[in-house]
């Protein structure tokens, strides 16, 4: 029972994160239409600045994780000017698209940092403690709790704020929107931002969990889309739950069946998607004739 | 010069241009050192995984990111079962090929429940699962793979030389390419591309999706099994590296930038970037940078990929000098020869009773009966939303009923899926048109005139000449009803850049090349002005003259009125009415359903408006207005 909840703890500080991949996701495919592979290496320039603020500048975690929000948000922009053109277009093209807007924000960050990684000692020293006989690290609960808040903040934002509503409006119908004078484009550039915002912090928060590297952001992108689907594509509480999820499956497949964790929560994801395709807060489509 | 003209036929200059390929593909390996041979060989190896993408993905619209993993089990099947089981290669070969059609018939099963990016990130997940058991199973050698795979034995000829396995694999990807393009184009071919486009459509034409889809999927990993064999018998040493998502992205970029949709665009993208990759490994960051960049601007500039860029090139020509081709006009109908017989016995054709379909808690469907006679013309009406399209989307298999029983001539069809509905000889038009938009239209017509089964496939693996033969049987009866339909013209056109009348009427021709008993029509005649809706009269006529039953649902009163032999109106999902046009069009409760309770009252007012209401095509005119609105 002990090592179920130690084994159910890592699991939640890793959901976190996947969790925070997911909602970027499903936050830039609800709004614009577009699916975007590239998610994954805009979280690893996240970490990178992110650890460059915090190794090199020698600013606080605390200051370090938001100023790296900012710089990869304004990246986001970026991107999203370049990738505009495919919103809403034929998936394939998305796909590969975005994949190679991955490649490129890859090479630059080979460019600028080198393709060696480098590791981000833990922010949080303190010792392990004990609940229960479940040794739990500080850190994970600072991932845990600044996840909760970064989601609280966004859902916030977008039931109270008026550019929120915008964006929900654009998401159910784009067209609709712009008859009723919102600008469609500025509301999904400032989606994109935001969903490069939060895989600036899930970079930031997984760095000193894993090693910073320029691949770092496939194998964690790819878990995120998962998440995000598992949960339901599009859906914020879905990419909670889904993020959890992952990260939960992936953390008992590990500890079962040692190195071949992803090959079961892949083949375990598979078995659920075809058990309820639209997730758990699937988006509903209809086929009419 | 008459010489010269006679050459230049695009057949000719097609078959003349794969004769010079052919002769400088064999004459290659004269040119090249060893390092440079290696490299055309695994180009050839990507050229035949992009085949295999191309006809999953851009033929049979299946999102398909575990081609590298079909690749995977080839070439470690055969590792596996000639190093560690002591087959001979061609054996172990054979039993690759076997294996590769496993994983291929796992990894299509998703597509059956999920699609588009759903199913791009369960075979993603599949093809990540693949890549962990390789690098973890003792079987497979982990992380150091296996080696002394032994070159395959083929008539005393070394194979174990890079250039003579050139010629091999050159041979095979030929092969591969023939067949793949035999497929595109024959009926397989075509239904998939067909389902790609509309899979609803494509059902009701006799499409059996669930099973074209999985075929797409074998195909695929036919190819990449094909692929892996050959690639363990080349280098004789394989790793997990081999069979990354690195790899699978760059191969996916291959078949994107090359073009997806045609298979010569996908081996121009695999050789073309092979030979980057190559020449540009040394500049690494910056070549990855450059890399990147060619991928984002071929999607957003040349969506088509290369292949589609002489196209755009020679349109955009013709648009800067206004050359303006012969425009290919629309022909008049010719009617279609009448049924010997006469139009049908007068027993009853379709016979539906007790019909309920039920959407959560709105009931569209209210306990329907109703009887369509074999050789009538029958009109459908009633407001929008009372139930009609719901109706013909029962009958035609696309729903199945709540409840109550749908029959053709006395068997049971409520609950069959919609492509057997359409073998069993019932044909349908849509409400909005649903045309295959990236067919033409005499491939459109040839969708719906293949009458066959999903299992005469096995044609294809064995008896090639029966396909072929079948192929022309079909093209020439599609000449022939698009001829009679006046499409002659406009058959290679695409339907999108077709106007919408003419769109009408190639849905119309394509509902009618299945043969059918009974055709159901949603709508025909919405967006028609008064000289196409005449056409369409003439060609309901017609059709009803050859033998066809048919069901019209249409807004138009001055149309059913003077077309339809007998009306039922439905309300709310309940027939309310039903009976001869006149007869219909003065009952109370059709009055009232059509213009309300209130309206009915007011039919005390004076004279001249009473005797509007005994006239059917002005009274049941006023809805139609604001449905037209709405």
């Amino acid at each position: 029972m002990q090592s179920f909840f130690q084994t159910l703890i890592s699991g939640l500080s890793f959901g976190a994160v996947y969790a925070l991949i997911a909602l970027g996701f499903s936050l830039v495919y609800r709004t614009m239409g577009l699916v975007n592979f590239a998610h994954g290496a805009v979280l690893m320039i996240g970490a990178y600045v992110a650890s460059t603020f915090y190794l090199s500048a020698r600013l606080p975690f605390a200051v370090a994780v938001p100023a790296a929000m900012v710089v990869t948000g304004a990246v986001g922009l970026v991107i999203e000017r370049i990738l505009r053109p495919l919103e809403n277009k034929d998936f394939d093209l998305m796909l590969i698209g975005t994949i190679g807007a991955g490649t490129v924000l890859q090479a630059v960050a080979i460019v600028i940092w080198s393709s060696a990684g480098r590791g981000v000692s833990s922010p949080v020293r303190t010792a392990p403690f004990d609940v229960g006989g479940v040794r739990v690290q500080g850190y994970s609960v600072v991932v845990v709790v600044v996840t909760a808040v970064a989601m609280a903040v966004l859902a916030l934002f977008m039931q109270r704020t008026k550019q929120g509503a915008a964006m929900q409006a654009v998401a159910m119908d784009h067209e609709a929107a712009t008859a009723v004078g919102i600008h469609v484009g500025r509301s999904n550039a400032i989606a994109f931002a935001i969903g490069a915002a939060l895989a600036a912090l899930a970079g930031a928060l997984v760095a000193p969990l894993l090693y910073v590297t320029p691949t770092m952001g496939d194998s964690l992108g790819i878990q995120g889309f998962a998440a995000a689907i598992l949960g339901g594509f599009g859906s914020i509480p879905g990419a909670i739950v889904g993020g959890l999820g992952i990260g939960v499956i992936g953390a008992f497949a590990a500890q079962s069946f040692q190195g071949y964790s992803d090959l079961v929560t892949f083949v375990v994801f598979t078995v659920l998607v075809m058990i309820r395709p639209t997730g758990i807060f699937g988006e509903r489509t209809v086929n009419r004739a | 010069m008459s010489l010269l003209s006679s050459l230049w036929s695009p057949w000719r200059a097609r078959a003349g241009g794969l004769a010079v390929l052919a002769v400088l593909a064999w004459l290659l390996p004269y040119q090249l050192n060893v390092y440079w041979i290696s490299v055309a060989d695994t180009a050839i190896l990507y050229a035949l995984l992009a085949v295999g993408m191309g006809l999953v993905m851009g033929v049979a619209g299946q999102v398909n990111l575990a081609q590298v993993a079909f690749f995977g089990v080839g070439a470690y099947a055969t590792a596996i079962l000639t190093t560690h089981n002591g087959y001979g290669f061609w054996t172990a070969a054979v039993l690759a090929m076997v294996a590769a059609v496993v994983a291929g018939v796992v990894v299509g099963i998703p597509s059956l429940r999920v699609q588009s990016h759903y199913l791009g990130i369960v075979t993603l997940g599949l093809a990540v699962a693949f890549t962990d058991w390789i690098t973890n199973a003792p079987i497979t050698g982990g992380d150091s793979g296996i080696s002394g795979i032994p070159a395959p034995p083929l008539l005393g000829i070394n194979l174990t030389s890079q250039y003579l396995y050139y010629y091999l694999e050159l041979i095979v990807l030929a092969a591969g390419l023939a067949f793949g393009l035999f497929v595109v184009h024959t009926p397989l071919g075509r239904r998939m591309r067909a389902m790609r486009d509309d899979p609803l459509a494509a059902s009701a034409a006799g499409a059996e999706i669930r099973r074209l889809r999985l075929i797409a999927f074998v195909l695929a990993s036919l190819y990449g099994g094909a692929a892996g064999v050959l690639y363990a018998g080349q280098i004789s040493y394989i790793a997990p590296e081999s069979f990354s998502i690195a790899d699978m992205f760059f191969l996916l970029a291959m078949v994107i930038i090359g073009g997806r949709r045609s298979l010569a665009g996908c081996v121009i993208g695999a050789v073309g970037l092979t030979i980057a990759q190559q020449e540009l490994i040394n500049l690494s960051a910056y070549a990855q940078l450059g890399y990147g960049l060619v991928v984002v601007a071929v999607v957003v500039f040349a969506p088509a990929g290369l292949v589609g860029i002489p196209r755009r090139a020679a349109a955009w020509y013709r648009r800067r000098r206004r050359i303006t081709g012969r425009a290919a006009a629309l022909e008049p109908f010719q009617p279609l020869p009448p049924a010997p017989g006469g139009a049908g016995a007068g027993g009853t054709l379709l016979e539906v009773s007790h019909l309920v379909r039920r959407f959560r808690g709105v009931v569209a469907l209210d306990d329907v009966s109703l009887a369509v006679r074999d050789g009538e013309i029958l009109g459908i009406v009633g407001p929008n939303g009372s139930g009609k399209t719901t109706l013909f989307n029962v009958i035609s298999g696309l729903y199945r009923p709540t409840a109550g029983t749908v029959s053709l001539r006395g068997r049971a069809i409520s609950g069959a899926p919609a492509h057997r509905v359409s073998q069993l000889g019932i044909a349908r038009t849509f409400q909005h048109l649903r045309l295959f938009s990236n067919l033409t239209v005499s491939d459109n017509l040839l969708v719906s005139m293949d009458r066959t089964r999903t299992w005469w496939n096995w044609r294809y693996l064995c008896w090639a000449p029966g396909v072929w033969r079948h192929d022309r049987a079909l093209r020439r009866r599609a000449a022939g009803l698009l001829a009679s339909f006046g499409l002659a013209q406009l058959a290679g056109a695409l339907p999108g850049a077709l106007p919408y009348g003419i769109q009408r009427r190639i849905e119309l021709a394509r509902a009618m090349a299945s043969s059918p008993r009974l055709l159901l029509l949603d709508e025909p005649a919405a967006g028609l002005n008064g000289e196409e809706r005449a056409q369409l009269a003439a060609m309901v006529r017609s059709i009803r003259d050859s033998g066809v039953t048919v069901v019209l649902i249409e807004h138009n009163m001055g149309l059913v009125m003077s077309l339809c032999e007998r009306i039922i109106v439905l309300d709310s999902g309940r027939v309310i009415a039903e009976g001869a046009p006149a007869q219909v069009a003065r009952d109370p409760a059709v009055l009232e359903a059509y213009l309300g309770k209130s309206a009915l009252g007011e039919s005390a007012l004076p004279a001249p408006q009473a005797s509007d209401m005994t006239a059917p095509q002005t009274v049941l005119r006023a809805p139609e207005a604001t449905e037209a609105s709405s």
